[in-house]
Parts: C-alpha cells; structure tokens; sequence
C-alpha cells in the first residue's frame, strides 16, 4: 500500500525544506517534551510522596489540646471509624545556638525512646535513634542541622517550657508531617537555618513540660479516608475530648505541609495538559500552513500520480506520511527532551521539598502516550492539504494552477483609506486577506506566545506586589515575639525598656471557631490595639482600616469561605477561657495575599476569653540602625517566650525561595513561548517565499535590492504579528486575571497586577523576536536564486 | 559599414560557462556583438542557442565567465551585485515572455512597482496611456488577456525611463494579432521615445522588423546583418 518510491520522494520533499522543518520541530518537540517532563515529574513525585506518606505512615488528622490523660487515646481509638492513634506531646521551644545572637524558634515532638512504628515515623538521616544512655538526648530535623552545621555528637542548647536543656545530638531525620516546613510564625517559605524540629524522648519531653502521663496533640488514621469522614470523625474526637481544651482539629490535607506539596502537584498536574496542548495546537495549524503549501506547489505531481492510477487512499496515505514523518521524529526529539526536563525538574523539586526517594524513573506508557499524542497532532497537520488533494482532478491537476485570482480585498472598497496607501501595502494587505487560514495562524502563535510572555512576567510582579503588600504596606514591626500562654501590659511594658526597643504593640491571637449557618472555619482572630501602628490592614483599595470597637474584620477570602458579607453576623466560639459562643458582626473587609485574616478589637477579644486586657504576641519596632544583640539575649532568657520572628528574614526568605526558582522558570517560559513566535513567523515567512519566488525575481530584474525586498515580506509579518502583539496583550492581562480568579488557595492568592512596562518589554521581546526572523528571512532572499525562479517552468 | 550612432552597449568575446553538477555547460562562447543607442535590434536563435544568456549579461543579471561586457564604456562584467542592481534599476526594462506580473497588484500598481524605487520615473498613468490600457488601469492580471498583461509589463518596463529595452520572446506566448499589437507597440516606443529595443526571439518571421538582425547558434553569433528597410508589423505573417 505505501509505495517506497513515494516514501523517498517524502523525504526528500521535507528535505528541501529544512528551514521550516526545523522551526516546526522545534515547537513540537517543546510541545511533547513538556507533556513527557512534566507527566513524568508528576508521576515520580507524586509517587515518591506516596510511598514516603505510607512507608513512614503519615496520620489522617491532627488534634491539639492544652493537656490530656494518656489513657485517653484509648477511647478514642474505640470511636467509629479511628483505626489508630498516638498521643504526643508538641511544644515550641526556643533554641540558643553559640553562633547566633538571636534566639531561634522551634518545634519539639515527643517520640517512643526505643525505636518502635509509629505514625508520622521518621526517617533517619544520619547518626541514631535515641540510645539511652542520656536522658537528654535529640534528634534533630534534617535540613535545620545542616543549615547551622550541626551533626550528630554536637550538643544544643533548648529553652523548654521554662529550663534550659543542654541536648546531645544523637541523629538527624526527615518526617512525612514536614516536607515543606514553613515556620508556625508564617510566611511561605521554608527557613531551615531558623526554624528546627526536635525530637526528644517522650518521657523527657513529658516531664520538661509539665505533661506527666498527659499528651496535648492526638495524631490518627481512619478506615474511611474520605474527608467527610474524617471531619465527622474528629467531632466526635472534638466532643470526646472536649473539656481537655481542644485547641485545633485538622485533617491532615489541610496542614500548610501536606496542602503545599499537593497543590503544587495539582497545578502540575493542569500544566502538564494545558502547556504541550497550546505548543502542540500551534504546531499543527503552522503545519496546516506548510504541507498545505507544498502540495499545492504539487499539485501537477498529484495530477501525475492520479493519472497513473493512485487513488485518493494512496494519495492520501503519502501526504499523511508527512505527518507521520515529522510526528515521529518531534517524538522522538520530544522524548529525549522531555527526559532532559524531567532529571532537571526533579533537581530542582529534590531541593523543594524534604522527601526521600524522589528519582527519575522511565515510564515507557508516557512515551508511548506521547508519540501517540504527536501522531496525531501531526496527522491533524496534514488534514488541510491531503483535502486539496483528494479533490484534485487528474486531467485539471496537471495544468498549471488558474493565475490567482485578482478580486479586490473588503478594504479596497474604502477609498480614502486604499487609494493614499504605497503598492507595498496594497501588496501587504491583500496577501494578509488572501490567505486568512495562514494570517490567522500567524496571529494566533503571536498572541499566545505575548501572552504566556506578558502572564509570565506578570508573575514576578504579583509576587513582588504580594510581598510588599504583605512586608511592607500591612507589616512594619521588625520583630515578633510569641508568647506561650497571654499575658499583662506589664509584659510590654518590661519589653520596651530593653536595649534598642522604640516601640512595642500588643497583640492578641486566639483560635475560634467561626460559624455561619454551614459554613465553619477554625482560624485565629488577632486582637490589636485601638491605635495599630505597627500592623495596618488594607481594604481592597489600599486604605487602612480601623479595628472596630465591637466586631469583626475579615479577609476578603474568609468572608468567603464562610459566605458572609458585611453587616452580616458570625458565630464565634474562642478555643480557649470560656469556650463560649457568642455572636459577632463583620463590620468590614481587608484584603490579604497570604494565609487567612480575622481582626477585633483586642479588648473586644479579651471579653470573649473571659481575660482582661492581655496579650499573647508582641510587636517590637526597634529604633532605626539598631540590631540589639542584647535583646535577644535578654528575649532568650525569658521562659515565656515561645517564638520570634523577624520581619526582615521572612521577606528574604521567601524572596530567596522562591526568587530563584522564578528567575529560571521565567527564563524558560519565556523562551519557550518565543520558540513559538519564532517558529510562527519564520515559517509563514518561508511559505510565503516559496509561493512568491517569481514575485521576487521580478523585483529584483526591477532593480529591487534584496533589502527592499524584504520589506515587502517583513511588512506582511509585522502587521500580522503587531495585530497578535496587540490581541496578545489582551490575552496575557485575561491570563493574569485567570490566575488571580483560578489560583487562590488559603496560604496564598496570586493578584492581577499589569504593570505598564512589561506590557512594554513584552511588546519588545515579541519585536526581538519577530526581527530576529526578519533577519533570517533577508538572508534567504539575498541567496535566493531569483535568476532560476524567473525561468519559465511552464 | 557605417557607424551610425554611439554603441550604448559593447559585448566582446564573451563566454559563459553554467557548472552543472560535474559537467561544465558552455551557453555562450565569444560572442562579440555593439548594442547602437537607438536602434531595434533582434536576436534570432534555437532554443538552446545561448540567446537568454546573452539577455542576462546584458540585462545585469548576470556575469560573464570570460570577456567583456561595457555599458557606455562602463565595465559591468565586474561591477558588485549592488552595482549591477542598480544598473538594472536606472539603465534597463525588462520584458518576458509570460509578463512577470504581481497577481496581486493591479495594472497601475505593477507600473508602480518599478517607479517607486526609479530616480527619474514617468507618471505612472502615462506609461499606461502610452500603452493604451487607460481603461483597464484597475484590473487585476487575472482579469487582463495576454496581450494587455503584456502591454502592462511594457509599460513597467518603460515606466523607470531606461535606456535599453530588453524584451525576451515578447510575443511568444501570444497569437498573432495580439502579437503584431505588441510588436507595434515596442517599434513606436522605439521611434517616438528613442529607446534602444533588444528583442530577443525563436520566431524568425519577426526578424524582419528590425534595424539590424543578428542570428545566434551554440553560443555564437553567427551573421549579424543590417536591414535598412524594415518590414513594417502589420505585414508580418507566421
């Protein structure tokens, strides 16, 4: 059925065609090579989460309370649905490294002294489990003890509860509960030179913190996994242990850890479809373009064959065998590409997030899958031409083609615009209106590539914009100290007479339930004083909003969640002092980027506790140029004090993170989305070249230069190309907006921010580009043997 | 024999040899032939004779592999491809066998094509009245028959004010009435506008109408004769 002779005579076709073989191919092979990468890194981090998750059994929820009786977790393991529980203990400790002037926050977890399962197991890194032969012996979380050059055998100091502990390193290890460790003090990024998770033996850790026999946080698994299941599960875990003074109840999936690593799979996961599907589209149009054009340039040759005896199968099977041609060889390229971008996705994840295990593994289906995918985009490719062919007649066919038609554009009918316009533009526009399936596809590669350009760019604004919104507009203490349980003003008062301090503000952060009709969510309220200076919340437009005396103030995406509006009213229910629940306004809406919000009164929320006048967090401004080492020496003594954060180190800690990461994720798409553009432009370039051959011989016995020349060809691209320029603007700002609609999770919500002067270094990255193909073009006019076009084939 | 005039374009001992693959092709071989300003001069040969060779050289398209080719004294056989560019943009207008026309361009347009990059060009509207095609000024190639597309790649080739007409098998894709139209058309341009005409064709009843005739054979001229009574066009008969 395939005939040999037309196999060869398909290669040699692409063969004469190198030029826009090669810019198709490029494209494709982007196209597939994503799709293979990012399925792959998919696939193996997902996997590799899933084994980590199961290996070293990661619990389903989570309950903290103030103080519960061991024998507890009994019972609740007889509840229905619970399959198995661990009660331990978690409390935040502050470190004193001998390197570091500041105190350091950190998280201690109770663990069996001997190496027995349990749920959120570890796994070791280096050195040991605990020996024994201390009492006071740690194990500290892998990327911290790095971070600071600890190892096993080193000795840290630990403020727990209210004495300091000298702990002997005895082994580092990594938890499934933490790998993506943001600090409890916020922010997004991990700090693992200033945040540390300790785990020490469970009676040591019992007795340092006045937990005898007691546990204040319950991890579990389930039978039903669903998370219904799971919630109902843990109310009547909540209603169980209800007067040990539950604190928080979470599903496992919703703590910052877990929901990180599975939002970001998620996103992936919709990349890895939508990306290789745009690259892949576009592939195809530009090859409708291309094999469109070289069978029309064939049409004689069809004629031939047709008189000969071929019948349209056969026809149709050779021009489908250019599909198959440049399908098979963007898969294989796309599969070598797409190994390429998985090894170096799962680097760039490896150091992301703390799980062992993550290594690229092949998978011969996705290969299989994507050489599929490009076939048959390929073949798509082919579908314009192989109709022109099929209905060819052979006795018309071998005629040469009817001279083109000289019908007159829609524009020419309006004359004051037509009749003052160069022939050079009357050449332009009729080719551009003469060819709209071409021009179309032309404009379309430009727009999407502007727009994934401009999408992009934006990108790094919204995160500069988040972060100064967040760090600077909302933020302006330097430092934060956490209390572990509330107290007085006579706190802030001793604070502000320590070295360096100009100003300290009280603050006061609860956890309650907040409860409209259906709508539930348990979050902190943070209480501020009447006149907030060091943290202002913004409305939506920028303005600073005064904390009411009586009420609330939620974040636009609280609000949200729990369909309130303003002047609506809420059940809130504190989760400590009285436990009560009362009934709240929401008197106004701030806008946030991370994490959730709710704001009251610092008085008001004290009533609601049953206090008075206390605080649990502090807020300190130092005076400008200080960086007090001896308030940290001070703060560092204080056994009340649970954690500090510092303003300055978060902002550069997520800067850090994720500043990079961006600089290189742009620079690729950015790339990638030019390849596009390129690909585009080149193409439409060359088939436009190829059709007018005898045009240009023409203008060049005229006495056209090879420069005027191209003007003619570059002012077709550039009119095509400004109109997708123009469209694509349009694109990349709805993108942004997507963006901002599409992804808002409760750790992070991404705003549409357009700045003018990347829509302006868009438009010039597009000119670059377009420019850069111009160039190529020249080139191929000037060797362009014009001399042989002109003579007559007829 | 009499010099008439000054020669406008001298060709001596000219070769040229095509490369094709390992085989070397000689299309012409020490021709030597005085193009006068003014005249109507026809070139007569076979296909394969080497007379589009002889038009190329002298059109500017290109070089000769062995002796001289001067334009007015000037030496074109080593002039730069910038160079002859321009030499083809003020010096010669070209006319072809299936008239070259831009499809998209309509008949004013295509004379604008060559006026648009001229140094001392016609009024575009002129070179086709001086054709006759004031009427069909607007139409597109498509819609003009051979006679009339070729009658507006005359007026293009005239359009730019060159001094050297060169007109490859002009009527070759014509009949015959619309042919002697043509022909008409170039010896009046020849008479009234004073431009040298080299008409190059396969067709030897044409010959007839020139001021001098020349025969070419593989690549040589082989006689080169004066008609001093030109036969007028409209008794041209093949």
């Amino acid at each position: 059925m395939v005939s040999r002779t037309l196999l060869r005579k398909t290669r040699r076709d692409l063969m004469s065609r190198k030029g826009s073989l090669l810019a198709l191919l490029a494209i494709v092979t982007i196209g597939v090579g994503s799709y293979l990468g990012m399925s792959a890194v998919h696939r193996d981090l997902d996997g590799a989460r899933h084994r980590y998750y199961t290996e070293y059994r990661l619990a389903d929820f989570q309950v903290d309370l103030k103080r519960a009786p061991e024998f507890e977790i009994e019972r609740v393991k007889n509840l229905p649905n619970v399959s198995e529980v661990r009660g331990r203990v978690s409390m935040a400790v502050l470190l004193d490294l001998p390197d570091l002037a500041e105190p350091i926050s950190g998280t201690a977890i109770s663990m069996p002294e001997t190496r027995t399962p349990v749920l959120n197991d570890l796994h070791l890194s280096s050195g040991s489990w605990f020996t024994g032969r201390e009492r006071r012996e740690v194990i500290l979380n892998d990327s911290f003890a790095k971070a600071n050059g600890i190892q096993p055998g080193d000795r840290i100091k630990a403020l727990l509860f209210d004495k300091q502990h000298d702990l002997l390193v005895v082994g580092t290890a990594i938890s499934p509960e933490f790998v993506y460790l943001i600090p409890p003090s916020g922010g997004l990024a991990p700090d693992p030179a200033r945040f540390g998770v300790l785990y020490l033996p469970e009676e040591f850790l019992q007795e340092s913190c006045d937990q005898e026999g007691a546990f204040n946080q319950l991890i579990g698994t389930t039978h039903d996994r669903s998370d219904k299941a799971i919630d109902s599960t843990l109310d009547d875990i909540e209603s169980r242990l209800d007067l040990y003074g539950v604190a928080n109840t979470a599903r496992i999936n919703e703590t910052a850890s877990v929901k990180f690593l599975a939002d970001d799979l998620e996103g992936l996961r919709v990349s890895a479809r939508v990306i290789p599907a745009l690259f892949l589209g576009v592939a195809a149009l530009i090859m409708n373009v291309l094999i469109g054009r070289m069978i029309t340039q064939q049409r004689s040759t069809i004629g031939t064959l047709k008189a000969i005896g071929y019948g349209n199968l056969a026809i149709t099977i050779h021009y489908l065998g250019y599909g198959v041609f440049i399908g098979a060889l963007g898969g294989i390229l796309g599969i070598a590409f797409g190994t390429w971008i998985h090894s170096a996705m799962l680097g760039l994840y490896r150091t992301f997030y703390t799980v062992p295990d993550i290594r690229p593994h092949v998978f011969p289906d996705l290969w299989f899958l994507g050489m599929a995918i490009t076939l048959v985009f390929a073949m798509f490719g082919t579908v314009r031409g192989i109709r022109y062919a099929a209905r060819l007649e052979p006795a018309e066919a071998m005629h040469p083609p009817p001279p083109e038609r000289g019908n007159r554009i829609l524009l020419e009918r309006i004359p004051i615009f037509w009749n003052p316009i160069s022939f050079r533009w009357k050449m332009i526009l009729r080719a551009v209106f003469r060819n709209p399936f071409r021009s179309a596809v032309t404009i379309l590669a430009c727009v999407i590539s502007t727009g994934l350009i401009l999408m992009t760019l934006s990108n790094v604004d919204a995160l500069d914009y988040v972060m100064d919104y967040q760090f600077a507009k909302i933020s302006h203490e330097d430092l934060t100290v956490g209390l572990r349980d509330p107290v007085g003003m006579e706190a802030s008062q001793e604070l502000k007479l320590l070295g360096g301090v100009s100003e300290v503000e009280r603050q006061l952060s609860v956890s309650c339930d907040l409860r409209n009709g259906p709508y539930e969510k348990r979050m902190g309220i943070l209480g501020l004083v009447s006149n907030n200076r060091l943290i202002t919340p913004l409305d939506s437009e920028n303005n600073p909003i005064p904390i009411p005396e009586k009420g609330l103030v939620l974040s636009e995406r609280v609000a949200e969640i729990l369909h309130v509006k303003v002047g609506d009213t809420l059940n809130v229910r504190a989760l400590i002092g009285s436990r009560e629940e009362v009934t709240a306004p929401v008197v106004a809406l701030v806008k946030t980027y991370l994490s959730l919000a709710a704001y009251a009164r610092i008085d008001y929320l004290n009533r609601l506790i049953g206090e008075d006048s206390s605080a649990n967090v502090l807020l300190v401004k130092l005076h400008p140029g200080k960086r007090s080492g001896t308030l940290y020496k001070e703060l560092k003594q204080r056994p009340s004090v649970i954690a500090i954060g510092e303003r300055a180190r978060a902002f550069s800690q997520i800067d850090a993170t994720f500043g990079k990461n961006m600089g290189v994720m742009i620079a690729i798409t950015v790339f990638f989305s030019g390849i596009i553009a390129f690909g585009s432009i080149l193409n439409t370039a060359l088939v436009s070249l190829s059709e007018r051959e005898r045009e240009v011989g023409t203008l060049r016995v005229l006495g056209y230069t090879p420069y005027q020349v191209l003007q003619i060809f570059s002012g077709e691209s550039f009119l095509l190309n400004s109109i997708g320029i123009v469209f694509g603007f349009g694109a990349g700002v709805g993108l942004v907006h997507l963006i901002a609609t599409q992804y808002s999770t409760e750790l992070f919500r991404f705003p549409a921010v357009i700045h003018f002067f990347r829509v302006i270094e868009t438009g010039s990255i597009m000119v670059l580009i377009i420019g850069f193909a111009q160039i190529l073009v020249f080139l191929l006019i000037k060797k362009l043997r014009w001399l042989e076009a002109l003579q007559v084939k007829e | 024999m009499i010099e008439r005039a000054e020669v406008l374009l001298s060709v001596q001992s000219a070769s040229k040899i095509y490369k094709m693959g390992e085989i070397d092709v000689p299309a012409l071989r020490d021709a030597s032939i005085d193009i006068r300003d003014g005249e109507f001069l026809i070139i007569v040969g076979p296909s394969g004779s080497g007379k589009s060779t002889l038009l190329n050289l002298i059109g500017g398209m290109d070089r000769p592999s062995d002796g001289s080719l001067s334009f007015l004294g000037e030496d074109l056989a080593h002039y730069s491809d910038r160079k002859l560019t321009l030499y083809r943009k003020e010096q010669i207008g070209f006319v072809f066998q299936f008239y070259n026309l831009i499809p998209t361009l309509t008949a004013l347009e295509n004379v604008q094509v060559a006026i648009e990059i001229a140094q001392d060009p016609m009024d575009p509207m002129e070179a086709i009245r001086l054709v006759g095609l004031e009427d069909r000024a607007d139409h597109f190639p498509a819609q003009l028959s051979g006679g009339e597309q070729q009658r507006v790649s005359i007026a293009r080739a005239i359009a730019s004010n060159p001094r050297l007409l060169l007109c490859d098998e002009p009527t070759g894709a014509l009949d015959i009435e619309t042919s002697k139209q043509v022909l008409g058309l170039l010896k009046r341009l020849n008479r009234e506008l004073k431009k040298t005409v080299v008409l190059i064709t396969h067709n030897s009843a044409i010959a007839g109408i020139g001021d001098r005739i020349a025969y070419i054979r593989d690549g040589r001229f082989a006689s080169i004769d004066e008609n001093t009574e030109p036969t007028p066009v409209e008794e041209v008969e093949w």
